[in-house]
């Protein structure tokens, strides 16, 4: 039996991707969908928009999204509910602790301490919130092209 | 069978009406290829600083605490300076003053932000050599690579630690752009067609702009007709003694609005 599409479900836990619209997200939704003939479960991506009014998401944070009970357009099916897991600031599900990669960040704090702190080391506390180095040398919240013509003017995002 | 004996069709006419092959824009466009940039380069491996002059009177890093070689004689002492050594040892203290601009303990060697640093160092050290030997195939095989390592870790390190990760990108002066979706040839043809795209997409938004520019310039003298019809509908309603449709509280928010888009006039013509 075929799994609904994720356009009918009511709630899905999509991740943000790059997108050029204004006051909505993009997400991508992988979904697991049963093959008849082999018994097996092949995964299957979708893309949906959401209403996302205020910026929310960022591109990479995985997201609650719940569908609309009126399309807002043809497009915007979804309204943004929560931002469950942002990318690249992880906390510990089980002791809702701050995590870097597989490591604690009180941990590695405490090493520091251990080995003798710098002065102009890293500082999370010190930190401003992810996106002050958007469009400055920090290019990955859009898609980026191979350059195709020369125009003259700056393609910050052609590779 | 109809379809066998259909009249014969002017070529003329034909031609007007079915695009073939040798169909050609008549937009005046100009394609213009872009120039390939050798991966090794500063422009595309994303270094935005190269590596800077430094002072060849400072000692070799092994001997920089040694007491004998302060008691030494001034011979002894150039022979222990980066200027009589080789190329190699100015490279060393190079990624030695980066490697410590980032570290986040005295002993720290093996942290994210020490690799990428070092590698950094590196990758703009062995570009300056390039720039004076580009024939020096191997080297260029192992700056491509370095590039590539240094682009991948970046890349983990956004995932794990975001925060970290902009504040590296600040500290080594580089630009991290992604992968595109999808690599392909660069081809006269689509580029052709994206710079057709792109040419009708400005028309259509500079022709929507200019139809909204025009409709908020009638839009004044629209609503003062709109004013005057609707005291003229009331009075002539009030006069014959039928039913009133028009309030007094619906012409007044017209005249709210008829103020309000004049101010703004106004303050767009004085900036």
């Amino acid at each position: 039996m075929a799994l609904h599409a994720a356009s009918k479900t009511s709630m899905l836990l999509g991740v943000c991707v790059p997108s050029l619209k204004r006051g909505a997200s993009k997400f991508k939704i992988k979904r697991l969908e049963l093959d008849m003939n082999l018994n097996m479960y092949f995964p299957k991506q979708e893309y949906v928009y959401a209403h996302d009014p205020s910026n929310l998401c960022k591109t990479g944070d995985i997201v609650l999204i719940e569908l609309l009970p009126k399309k807002l357009t043809q497009l915007i099916t979804h309204e943004v509910k929560e931002v469950l897991y942002p990318m690249g600031d992880m906390t510990c599900p089980l002791t809702n602790k701050k995590m870097t990669g597989i490591k604690y960040r009180d941990h590695i704090a405490a090493v520091n301490k251990v080995y003798g702190e710098r002065p102009n080391a890293y500082n999370y506390e010190k930190a401003p919130p992810r996106g002050w180095q958007e469009d400055k040398k920090d290019f990955s919240h859009r898609e980026t092209y191979i350059k195709y013509h020369e125009d003259g003017t700056e393609q910050p995002y052609g590779v | 069978m109809e379809k066998l004996f259909l009249p014969p069709v002017d070529k003329r006419l034909l031609g007007l009406l079915v695009r073939n092959y040798a169909f050609k824009s008549d937009l005046k466009i100009k394609w213009v290829r872009p120039e390939k940039i050798p991966s090794i380069k500063p422009e595309k491996s994303g270094d935005l600083s190269q590596m800077p002059s430094i002072d060849k009177s400072q000692y070799l890093l092994e001997f920089r605490r040694s007491k004998e070689l302060e008691t030494a004689n001034d011979l002894v002492k150039k022979l222990f300076t980066l200027e009589f050594n080789p190329q190699k040892c100015t490279q060393k203290t190079y990624i030695k003053d980066q490697t410590d601009k980032v570290k986040s303990h005295q002993l720290d060697t093996e942290s994210q932000e020490v690799r990428l640093a070092r590698w950094t160092s590196q990758i703009r050290a062995w570009q300056e050599i390039m720039e004076r030997f580009p024939r020096n195939k191997v080297l260029k095989v192992c700056l491509k690579e370095l590039i590539e390592k240094r682009k991948k870790h970046l890349k983990l390190l956004r995932k794990e630690d975001y925060k970290k990760f902009e504040w590296l990108l600040e500290q080594l002066d580089v630009v991290f752009k992604p992968h595109p979706p999808k690599y392909h040839w660069i081809t006269r043809k689509e580029s052709l067609t994206k710079l057709t795209d792109k040419y009708c997409e400005n028309l259509k938004q500079d022709r929507l702009d200019a139809l909204r520019m025009k409709f908020e310039d009638e839009q004044p003298a629209f609503l003062e007709e709109k004013i005057r019809t609707l005291e003229f509908i009331q009075k002539e309603q009030e006069s014959c003694g039928a039913e009133v449709t028009v309030t007094r509280e619906e012409i007044d928010a017209i005249k709210k609005q008829l103020e309000e888009l004049k101010a703004k006039r106004v303050v767009t013509e004085d900036y």
